[in-house]
């Protein structure tokens, strides 16, 4: 088990957001959460993350706490690909991914031949290389989305967090990243774990389904034995006709 | 692209610094004959200025201008804000309260001077300012930049109530507010030398943490950085080195703002190129602007913070403008 979660319960003043969560993730699977808008999800990951203080004790990454994790250490676990990446200011998409050889670094150390490599191999998986002299400010969506998971890439962590990472995209887009991210997944045995709103995705790319609602988590597993009409209706309040297995139809109710 | 590009550039801006130190040496409002001094066969009057009024002067210029451009460019990455200056955290305000205070009520003789309650005002304000905003061991951002601003309100109308109340001294606290190199002295510039190369080392040091920081603190915090931890050292060096630099030389506008603003639009935002050039630039442009300010209506003289915001008031308008044009084009 690369990630073990026992027990996380996350407040804000008079506001319990996760209550009492518990699972693990398997090594080398990919993971699906789905929830409504303010369920938790997000909530969820940055709490694995390390960017939520939790209590001690309560989440472990590759058996060891993460309140016992310099933010350089666990840099080399768990890379991050938020849902909105907003760069105010100019950097070409190498100087980006670069980036993510900083946990690598040491302070004043100038990028290495191996750093450039490992950029170098990281954009070009994901077909940002011809990008690499280019203003991250001028790229589109799933350009931008794609420069910033090289930069998770060139990270080489065994787990990766990505926070709704198609939301922007059309759906052609949409498949990409998700093609890309099952790609990584395979190759590279690296756990991804993604909060997700598209529930036919979910259906077509998970090894399993965590569902989240209001705070807890009320089912993990197998996506087709989860995303049933019956769930579904009762987490989003829509009808849904599920066809064929493999693709789910909604309706408002 | 060339690896070695940077260092002709370097180079080219250190002969134009070096050229503009030797300017403000001849030119004042006494004509002076620099190829006789450098012979050694000037006289008496003349070894006498340069060596006590104007060469002092001039290096504090260049200390100044180094030190504010580059802690503008460390203020703008930490903060996430392009609009931020080297005091926005109340550096300013605190130190032109210690030095009113001390011109009104005469303690210039007391405790290092004028310098000497500008500083310790400057520190508490920065200290104060800090601790209203840190939120558990966090500092926030917003909050950081909102008390900064409220401080420097306070402070400069308790500075205002000074000046209506005592206004024999009302002429010496302008001057002093407005900045002005006139009072450098050799003593004083091994102190300012000191903080200035710490804080810029100290800088450097962090050059790429800031760069990452300049992508979000929670992105920054992802990629391995110690996100409070960084902001705490600069913040706290670049705080030594302004105080430092406000308490010898009053406070000069609008420098720590354009220059790494300058500089970013002609290099980039990597702050590994950013602060030498921002170096460069803050020498360069402080030497102007002081020269400018006693030859344009020599023999007297004007505050050289006045100059520099004629330049920078218009530039910081222009920002503005096209940071509302790209929110709604």
């Amino acid at each position: 088990m690369i990630v073990e979660v026992n027990k996380l319960s996350y407040f804000v003043p008079n506001k319990e957001i996760l209550r009492q969560i518990s699972f693990s993730l398997k090594a080398g699977g990919f993971y699906i959460v789905v929830g409504s808008n303010g369920s938790g999800k997000t909530t969820l990951l940055k709490c694995l993350s390390g960017s939520l203080n939790t209590e001690t004790k309560c989440i472990k990454i590759n058996n060891e706490y993460i309140n016992t994790y310099s933010p350089k250490r666990l840099a080399k676990q768990i890379s991050i690909v938020p849902q909105n990446t907003e760069i105010l200011f100019d950097f070409s998409a190498l100087q980006i991914v670069m980036m993510g050889r900083m946990p690598y670094q040491r302070l004043l150390q100038t990028d290495s031949a191996l750093d450039y490599d490992i950029v170098r191999n990281s954009m070009l998986r994901t077909n940002t290389w011809h990008l690499r002299n280019r203003s991250i400010k001028q790229l589109s969506g799933g350009e931008l989305q794609r420069t910033i998971i090289a930069r998770a890439l060139a990270q080489q962590t065994p787990i990766m967090l990505l926070d709704e990472p198609i939301s922007n995209l059309d759906i052609r887009h949409q498949f990409e990243i998700m093609e890309l991210l099952k790609r990584i997944n395979q190759e590279n045995q690296t756990t991804i774990f993604i909060i997700l709103h598209d529930l036919n995705l979910a259906l077509k790319y998970a090894d399993e389904v965590l569902v989240i609602d209001n705070g807890e988590l009320i089912h993990k597993g197998k996506a087709i034995d989860i995303l049933t009409k019956e769930n579904i209706e009762n987490i989003f309040g829509v009808n849904a006709n599920i066809i064929d297995n493999s693709f789910i139809h909604l309706n408002k109710k | 692209m060339n690896k070695y590009k940077h260092y002709y550039y370097y180079l080219l801006l250190f002969i134009i610094a070096l050229g503009l130190v030797f300017l403000g040496l001849v030119l004042g409002s006494v004509d002076i004959d620099i190829i006789s001094y450098l012979k050694g066969e000037a006289d008496q009057t003349t070894v006498y200025i340069i060596n006590n009024i104007r060469l002092p002067r001039v290096l504090m210029s260049v200390l100044a201008g180094a030190g504010l451009a580059v802690c503008g460019a460390a203020y703008q990455a930490i903060f996430r804000n392009p609009l931020s200056d080297p005091y926005i955290l109340g550096v300013s305000s605190g130190a032109s309260l210690g030095a009113s205070l001390a011109i009104v009520f005469g303690l210039e003789g007391l405790f290092f001077g004028i310098s000497g309650f500008a500083f310790a005002f400057a520190l508490f304000t920065v200290w104060f300012i800090v601790k209203i905003s840190s939120i558990g061991n966090r500092l926030h951002n917003t909050t950081l930049l909102l008390s900064g601003i409220s401080i420097n309100f306070l402070m400069a109308s308790i500075i205002s109530l000074l000046m209506v109340m005592n206004k024999e001294s009302m002429d010496k606290i302008i001057f002093w507010t407005m900045g002005s190199m006139s009072s450098a002295k050799f003593s004083d510039l091994g102190i300012v030398l000191f903080f200035v190369l710490l804080g810029i080392v100290v800088i450097r040091i962090f050059a790429k943490e800031l760069n990452i920081l300049l992508t979000g603190s929670e992105t920054a915090r992802s990629l391995g950085v110690d996100v409070e931890k960084t902001k705490k050292i600069i913040l706290f060096f670049s705080t030594l080195m302004i105080a430092v630099i406000v308490s010898y030389c009053g406070v000069i506008g609008f420098i720590g703002l354009i220059v790494p603003h300058i500089i970013r639009l002609l290099v980039g935002s990597d702050n590994r190129k950013i602060i030498p050039y921002s170096i460069f630039g803050g020498i360069i442009f402080t030497l102007i602007a002081d020269i400018l300010a006693r030859t344009l209506i020599s023999p007297s003289e004007l505050p050289i913070g006045s100059i520099t915001s004629i330049v920078g008031a218009p530039f910081f308008i222009f920002l503005l403008y096209n940071a509302k044009k790209k929110l709604n084009p």
